[in-house]
């Protein structure tokens, strides 16, 4: 509201700077992780982020804390030591948890990397209330969508998320031209049942434009889970060739799937 | 690296004979040994100059190109020139490298129509200047065979695409050779060079200093390189030898086709080329006083030093300047109660620094090099000055000492700074008890040293600062060295001792252990990414003397390079513009060394980069094979 006086400072939580990522969009990148996520994916590989507050842990006897708060230009400052490696492709992704939670503060990093002509992505999961996709619309470039459950009670029930939400936020990012790539992790249990490979294809289907990414969850957040004391969740392995299967599946019905290592 | 036998008639009654006495009677006793290879070269390793005795001119790189461009005799002085006895000892050994000559060719004779060509090149050379694309090789070859057999070690082979282009471009355009046959050729030239291994080992095996040093840049920043280029990285990457290597010049121009034949050849694991930033290295040369024509065709000794190959005398290696050490001194020595601050303590260090480098130019000062006409034919100026170059007849005669530890100097100051005077939990008397008894009875808070991030490659302002502070008094202190010949000294980041020099060394407050092995180079395997390392040595200063040598050095698996080769070629042409001064990268994965030391009879040709060169892992000692483990583990994240 104009002339409101802000009562705090917008503090971002970032577990993780990640620089000269190839993954994460395109060109050489520096990846933010952002901590909190609005879902509980049982297959997280990143259990740090899925709290909002900092948290402390253990690994080998030695403690430490997931989690430091940034105002954003000390965030820009920092990830900016990679600029001269981002190239004309190149640029910034903003990933966690999930990124669209701290668009307040998210906003005001965009708005100054944008000053600077910065590419920038975001990878989300996209359930979030539309109003905060919004906010980051404008200075986004590139958005790469997770695809998970897509059947509306197992996905309230599983991940906590409104599906509802998640399509008519897909389709606001569509119609930006912004959605740029699909990824869908897959396990047996969840993502890769008969049903949820059915209504992923449907899904992709009405994006036909938009390439997808599928791979097998992994299990490498284990030494994460190992230090904040929690269990980790271990799915059944999927062998690569049941993946290409499905991508063949998928590129018959028109959708540009490949898959890829992680 | 065997025993040396240093032959009777060298010595007279128990006195060791002139050298040009001595350098006769290798050119009329040396077995001629000659095989069915397209090139002549032996070394009889039972018959070679001892040069043990004092100070040794080693590490450098002849002028080459002087054998080239005229026959052996064009190269004395005309009789009326002939004014002191290193004149006469000049000509002297010009005659009896013809006395060799007419040996090959005799023995070339006796193997009969075979050796035509070889007949042909061999009789060219006193009188005529190099003629063919081959027999310029030969020519090279020959010379580079004395420099052996007269014990120069890790002799350098500097520009050798430039040097053979104009008989590579005369042959193919005028049909009388392919490209493909030139490739053959090079290839030959790495086995003939690879032979003798052994012999040619300085303190490990494959440390030789054969080093072919390719591509250049003009005083407008082009990039300057030509198709042997290519051919010689393309020969390099197929025969699959620890050495000969190349290190590949780079600017900001390179054409990136063929930075990427460059990062072909080192996915191969080879470790080479070696690459080096021209943008970097010119201005700090011609800031030190080289001139222009020079520095822009400099070259490097055995590894990484820069140095103008065929116009400086003085190795570029001669002492190794331990950063750790004045901290020690410090710790030890010091009245440490008076300490109050960290600023305090580093200028308590520089002092002992200071005292470091004193030593160090009062031991440089007592050298004088050996009388050496043989290497005065093949350096520039020794025939104009009419001096021989230990009596300072070539260009430059400036010297260079390398250095280890400033990885564990910056971590263990970091850590004295935060623990010491940020948060007071120890007292710099702890810290001097901690270190001298490396630890003993506080593993824990090692552990915790140990568990930290290395700050060293991180690039933060406050770090990058300490270390230029600390380099930058280093140039200071040591610019009013002169040697005996007026040269001055230069120092670098980049030693190959970061192993030797560590195990008879005690404890360091970053945690390491006695005796364990300093950080290498410009290395942190702690890194979020290349780009920080790079990001962070670009940040380092190199001038003032700074040059010597600064090479960043990672691990990266095979698979990381080769699933996104597009974007690490983008990286590795961005990496130049940002400005590192060096680097040179081991692509290996753990899980292959750590197959190979299990089973080193499966591995027999597995090649790593270990300091300034390559080496089959199996020759390598134990230690270095955990080195190498440990690193590329960590880079990979497992540990």
């Amino acid at each position: 509201m104009k002339g409101q006086i802000e009562s705090s400072p917008k503090i971002l939580t970032v577990t993780h700077i990640q620089r000269m990522c190839f993954h994460d969009g395109p060109g050489i990148r520096t990846t933010v992780f952002m901590k909190g996520c609005s879902i509980h994916c049982p297959w997280c590989s990143n259990p740090e982020n899925i709290k909002f507050a900092v948290e402390t842990y253990e690994k080998d006897g030695i403690s430490g804390t997931y989690g430091k708060g940034y105002t954003p230009s000390e965030l820009v400052d920092v990830i900016g030591k990679d600029q001269d490696f981002w190239g004309l492709e190149g640029g910034v992704t903003f990933s966690g948890g999930e990124a669209l939670m701290q668009a307040d503060g998210l906003t005001d990093v965009l708005k100054q990397l944008k000053e600077r002509k910065i590419h920038t992505a975001a990878e989300t999961a996209l359930f979030v209330p539309t109003k905060q996709l919004q906010k980051v619309l404008p200075y986004i470039d590139y958005f790469i969508v997770d695809v998970k459950i897509l059947e509306a009670s197992l996905c309230q029930k599983v991940l906590g998320g409104n599906i509802s939400l998640y399509h008519n936020n897909a389709d606001i990012l569509y119609r930006s031209g912004k959605l740029k790539l699909f990824r869908v992790p897959c396990c047996w249990e969840y993502t890769f049942t008969a049903e949820n490979k059915e209504l992923i294809k449907k899904f992709l289907s009405q994006y036909p434009d938009i390439p997808v990414q599928i791979f097998a969850i992994h299990d490498l957040g284990e030494k994460k889970y190992e230090s904040l004391s929690r269990p980790m969740w271990r799915a059944k392995k999927i062998e690569m060739q049941v993946l290409t299967e499905y991508c063949r599946e998928l590129k018959s019905e028109g959708i540009q799937a490949e898959v890829i290592q992680i | 690296m065997q025993p040396r036998v240093i032959p009777g008639d060298f010595k007279e009654n128990g006195v060791d004979k002139s050298y040009d006495e001595i350098f006769s009677l290798i050119c009329k006793n040396i077995e001629v040994s000659i095989q069915k290879k397209r090139f002549v070269y032996f070394i009889d390793e039972h018959y070679v100059m001892d040069t043990t005795k004092g100070f040794r001119l080693e590490n450098l790189t002849p002028a080459y190109d002087k054998i080239l461009h005229s026959g052996l005799k064009q190269l004395k002085y005309p009789e009326q020139e002939i004014t002191n006895d290193f004149c006469r000892s000049y000509n002297r050994v010009i005659d009896q490298l013809s006395i060799l000559v007419q040996r090959i060719l005799k023995k070339l004779e006796e193997n009969g129509a075979d050796c035509a060509k070889q007949k042909e090149w061999f009789m060219n050379l006193p009188d005529s200047p190099a003629k063919g694309f081959e027999e310029a090789i030969q020519r090279m070859l020959f010379l580079n065979q004395i420099f052996w057999q007269t014990d120069h070690r890790l002799t350098g082979l500097g520009a050798w695409d430039s040097f053979l282009y104009p008989y590579y471009e005369a042959e193919l355009s005028a049909g009388l050779l392919t490209r493909q046959e030139a490739l053959e050729i090079l290839k030959d030239l790495y086995r003939t060079l690879h032979e003798n291994y052994d012999y040619k080992s300085n303190v490990l095996m494959g440390d030789t200093g054969q080093i072919f040093v390719l591509g250049k840049s003009d005083e407008k920043g082009n990039y300057i390189c030509n198709d042997l280029t290519y051919l010689f990285i393309e020969a390099m990457k197929e025969v699959q030898l620890s050495d000969p290597k190349c290190l590949l010049r780079v600017n900001q121009n390179t054409p990136r086709k063929l930075m990427e034949l460059a990062l072909e050849s080192i996915v191969t694991g080879i470790g080479a080329p070696l690459l080096a930033n021209d943008d970097v290295i010119i201005p700090n040369l011609l800031e030190f006083g080289i001139s222009k024509e020079d520095a822009y065709e400099y070259t490097t000794s055995a590894c990484w030093e820069p140095l103008i190959g065929g116009k400086s005398s003085s190795p570029n290696n001669m002492m190794v300047l331990n950063y750790l050490k004045p901290l020690d001194h410090l710790l030890k020595r010091d009245r440490l109660e008076r300490i109050k601050t960290f600023d305090e303590l580093i200028n308590r260090y520089l002092l002992y620094l200071q005292g470091a480098l004193n030593e160090i130019k009062r031991q440089l000062s007592s050298i004088r090099f050996p009388y050496n006409p043989f290497l005065s034919v093949f350096l520039y100026d020794c025939y104009e000055n009419k001096k021989d170059v230990s009596w300072g007849g070539a260009r430059y005669h400036h010297m260079g000492i390398t250095s280890v530890a400033m990885g564990n100097l910056i971590n263990s100051l970091l850590n004295i700074k935060e623990l010491v005077f940020d948060t007071h939990q120890y007292t710099l008397y702890d810290v001097k008890q901690m270190v001298i008894l490396d630890f003993e009875g506080k593993e824990e808070v090692r552990t915790q040293l140990k568990a930290r991030s290395s700050q060293w490659g991180i690039d933060e302002e406050n770090i990058i600062s300490l270390a230029n502070r600390i380099t930058s008094f280093v140039s200071e202190e040591i610019s009013d060295y002169r040697s005996y010949l007026g040269g001055s000294l230069k120092v670098g980041l980049s030693g190959s001792a970061y192993l030797d020099a560590a195990k008879e060394y005690g404890a360091s407050f970053d945690g390491r252990r006695a005796g364990e092995p300093f950080i290498v180079h410009i290395s942190n395997e702690d890194n979020d990414g290349f780009t920080e390392i790079i990001s962070f040595a670009s940040q380092l200063e190199y001038g003032k003397s700074r040059f010597n040598g600064n090479v960043v050095d990672f691990m990266v698996s095979p698979d990381f390079v080769q699933n996104n080769w597009d974007k690490f070629l983008d990286f590795l042409m961005l990496c130049i513009r940002k400005g590192f001064f060096e680097m040179q990268m081991n692509v290996v994965s753990s899980k292959t060394l750590i197959e190979a030391r299990k089973h080193p009879e499966d591995f027999p040709n597995l090649i790593v980069r270990v300091w300034g060169f390559s080496a089959y892992f199996n020759d390598l000692p134990e230690d270095y094979k955990k080195v190498l483990i440990k690193r590329a583990l960590r880079n990979e994240g497992a540990a």
